[in-house]
């Protein structure tokens, strides 16, 4: 006699729903991870603290108060203005993978309950690289930073400057010096949080104009890549050359801060320049 | 339900895995990098490795787990024994999810979890309790007047305690303040709380358990008594049932008297009524245990019924379709519990890589285990291997059968507590009956170790 009125009912097929899980390899310990696990645990490395490249929602997420993110230009995509062969099909594909429409998410918040403008670069996006949008959206946010007297913080994520739209490319670079100095023109704070990895062109336009630069540890920071350097100055370069500690060590930044304690940072340097 | 995630390891982990196959349900496990190749990884159909070996990584890991959960599309959860099992911030955290929890509620886990509060549940419905606090006390000073009112020996209790920790006893008034306070701290440290309660210590009692099983439409049934007095240092070596050497007066007193506890705080799914027996037949509320327990299978020989199933059915809100007086039990089971420890270092635990595994077989006889021949048994967690388990038609029969097929079991690569488990299966006072919970430590380890 059964227990039970009912019989389990075997399902029909396979569950639903089991794609192929995506893993993530650690550069720093070699292990796997699901994708998930790493960013819920703030795209860390669960095992040994190494800090993935993190999606911009996602740092969103763990920097502004809940609630507060307005965002502005979310709509805005680059439309190929060079023609330039396969870029389109890479701008889809990107659009797919990251969920954004372009390599930069703006927009204002509070963090600790100070209102700031915030744009988080996402490196998932074609690298982060600057094109035109990219460039464009600085641009709007510091405007609206200009008009709202708020401060603005930059999270910066990149390769350079989008290939694939050259010199419109390159000019993002001095569109946005151009509006990191009207902040400062108006003495509105503008704080540059450098993640991995922050090179090329954003390195030499608005990533390293922060009142105040910070980075999270051990990320690459630099402008033209390692093996391009010490080719041409045919030394032998330190073994932490461009990592967030030797640019510490030798001025160029201004703090290291662990991206647990980021926001509370981000938080306090509001309240001093309030 | 199509699919489940097994929030636990090791042997456990086996067995609720063998029964989800059974019933046609895809498993998934989750695994610590520390059981990377365990024998359950094996057996699933999908394994994830979720983090590092600490438990609070992994094990303990709700936003993992869950996440995980979501990724591969489970329905269900169950979270086995210990780790989660009996966390209500587990089960919330499920249902939030959409996910079932094959479990009680949080509720039931709140109200019986908290042992101070349990015990105070039990006070205002006339269940036997051992005199004690009313419910959780703090100050030190009401406590030690307490004590004293009482009367020596008295056991101080973490409220959220669980596995045979948090537990001191006090035999000397002058030791009171101190032991009071450790318990406070390894409370707080161990179980986040350090919420703690007073009892008599009673001497020399038996520690009898009662199965329940409630389907959440009013019914609960009891699956007969457990003896569980063969323990050391508050972990069970040797479990059997039914109780032996009760009256049956007394067995139906303690199982109506679970059933009854089970309805005051309106239960749902497997759980474990645990009661203290007195020498002179007066029995006690303990505490109830909101899951499965490690000893389950012995109920499940003699009762014929697969208990992790129940709780699936349970889960899918199956409702019973035998009354008590249908359930028969027959026969006797008894339960080793087989560690990686050397009981003649003091039980020192014996980490390492399992070299040969030979497992008895034979009419009557399960083992149920988490590890397969070249296994590695970690220092991270309870190192218990296996557990034997074998039937017989009488409880003679159990013990002669058990003692035999401890005989043939044969693991090498790390020392096994075998022997000292056939120590108490030969045991006069084990076959006789003379048992209570420290007659472990306080007889067969003073005859065999001095």
């Amino acid at each position: 006699m059964e227990l039970f009125k009912e019989n389990v009912e075997k399902p029909d097929g396979k569950p639903e729903g089991i794609i192929q899980p995506e893993f993530l390899k650690c550069q720093e310990c070699g292990r796997e991870t699901l994708k998930e696990l790493v960013h819920g645990n703030d795209s860390v490395c669960v095992y040994c603290g190494f800090l993935f490249r993190m999606p911009a929602y996602k740092r969103i997420e763990t920097i502004a108060d809940e609630g507060t993110f307005a965002e502005i230009d979310k709509t805005k995509k680059s439309n190929d203005p060079l023609s330039f062969p396969e870029y389109k099909d890479k701008l889809k594909k990107a659009r797919k993978n990251s969920g954004l429409n372009e390599a930069i998410v703006c927009g204002t918040c509070k963090i600790g309950g100070h209102k700031t403008g915030l744009a988080v670069m996402d490196s998932y996006f074609m690298m982060g690289s600057m094109g035109q949008i990219v460039g464009e959206k600085i641009c709007n946010l510091v405007d609206v930073c200009l008009k709202k007297k708020l401060p603005l913080i930059i999270f910066c994520a990149s390769g350079g400057a989008r290939m694939q739209e050259g010199m419109i490319s390159l000019f993002q670079m001095t569109r946005t010096t151009i509006a990191i100095n009207k902040m400062n023109d108006a003495g509105l704070l503008y704080v540059s949080v450098l993640t991995n990895p922050t090179t090329g062109g954003v390195t030499a336009s608005f990533a390293m104009q922060g009142d105040i630069i910070l980075a999270e540890p051990k990320a690459l920071i630099g402008f033209a890549g390692p093996r391009v350097i010490q080719q041409n100055v045919n030394e032998t370069l330190p073994e932490e050359f461009q990592k967030t500690e030797y640019l510490l060590k030798k001025g160029m930044i201004d703090g290291v801060v662990e991206r647990k304690d980021m926001k509370d940072k981000l938080g306090k340097i509001l309240s001093l320049h309030e | 339900m199509k699919s489940v995630l097994i929030a636990n390891r090791g042997e456990v982990a086996v067995r609720i895995i063998r029964t989800c196959k059974k019933l046609g349900l895809n498993t998934v496990a989750i695994y610590s990098e520390a059981d990377k190749d365990s024998y359950f990884t094996k057996i699933a159909d999908h394994a994830v490795c979720i983090g590092p070996a600490k438990a609070e990584k992994s094990y303990l890991n709700i936003e993992g787990i869950i996440t995980i959960a979501k990724v591969y599309s489970v329905c269900a959860i169950h979270p086995g024994i210990g780790f989660l099992s009996e966390s209500s911030k587990f089960q919330r955290a499920c249902e939030e999810a959409d996910i079932k929890f094959i479990g009680p509620d949080a509720k039931a886990m709140e109200m019986l979890g908290d042992k101070a509060k349990a015990r105070q549940i039990m006070v205002d419905n006339d269940i036997p309790v051992p005199p004690g606090s009313d419910g959780e006390i703090s100050d030190l000073k009401q406590a030690k007047k307490l004590a004293d009112e009482i009367g020596y020996p008295v056991i101080i209790k973490a409220s959220h305690g669980g596995g045979g920790g948090g537990i001191r006893i006090v035999f000397e008034k002058e030791k009171f303040d101190s032991e009071f306070m450790l318990v406070k701290q390894e409370a707080q440290a161990s179980f986040g709380s350090d919420s703690v309660y007073l009892e008599s210590y009673l001497i020399n009692t038996r520690h009898i358990e009662v199965q329940i099983l409630a389907d959440g439409f009013g019914n609960v049934l009891h699956l007969g008594t457990r003896e569980c007095s063969m323990q050391r240092k508050n972990q069970k070596l040797v479990e059997e049932a039914p109780a032996p050497f009760l009256s049956d007066s007394l067995r139906k007193d303690m199982e109506d008297c679970a059933v009854r506890i089970a309805k005051i705080v309106g239960y749902k799914n497997a759980g474990t009524v645990e009661f203290l027996l007195t020498e002179d037949g007066k029995f006690y509320f303990m505490e109830m245990n909101t899951r499965i327990q490690v000893e389950h299978p012995v109920t499940e020989a003699v009762f014929g019924i697969d208990l992790i199933k129940c709780q699936i059915q349970i889960a899918l809100d199956h409702e019973f379709a035998l009354t008590q007086e249908e359930i028969i039990a027959r026969g006797h089971a008894i339960e080793c519990r087989i560690n990686a420890e050397n009981p003649d270092e003091d039980f020192k635990p014996s980490p390492g890589r399992i070299k040969d595994l030979q497992f008895p077989s034979g009419f009557g006889v399960r083992v149920d285990s988490g590890y397969i021949r070249g296994d590695k048994i970690s220092p991270f967690y309870d190192s218990m291997i296996l557990k034997v388990i074998c039937f017989g038609q009488n409880r003679q029969e159990a013990i002669l059968s058990s003692y035999n097929a401890l005989d043939e079991l044969l693991i090498s690569g790390v020392d096994i507590n075998s022997d000292f488990a056939k120590a108490i299966l030969k045991h006069e006072d084990f076959n006789k009956g003379n048992i209570h919970n420290k007659w472990i430590e306080n007889k067969l380890c003073v005859e065999l170790f001095g």
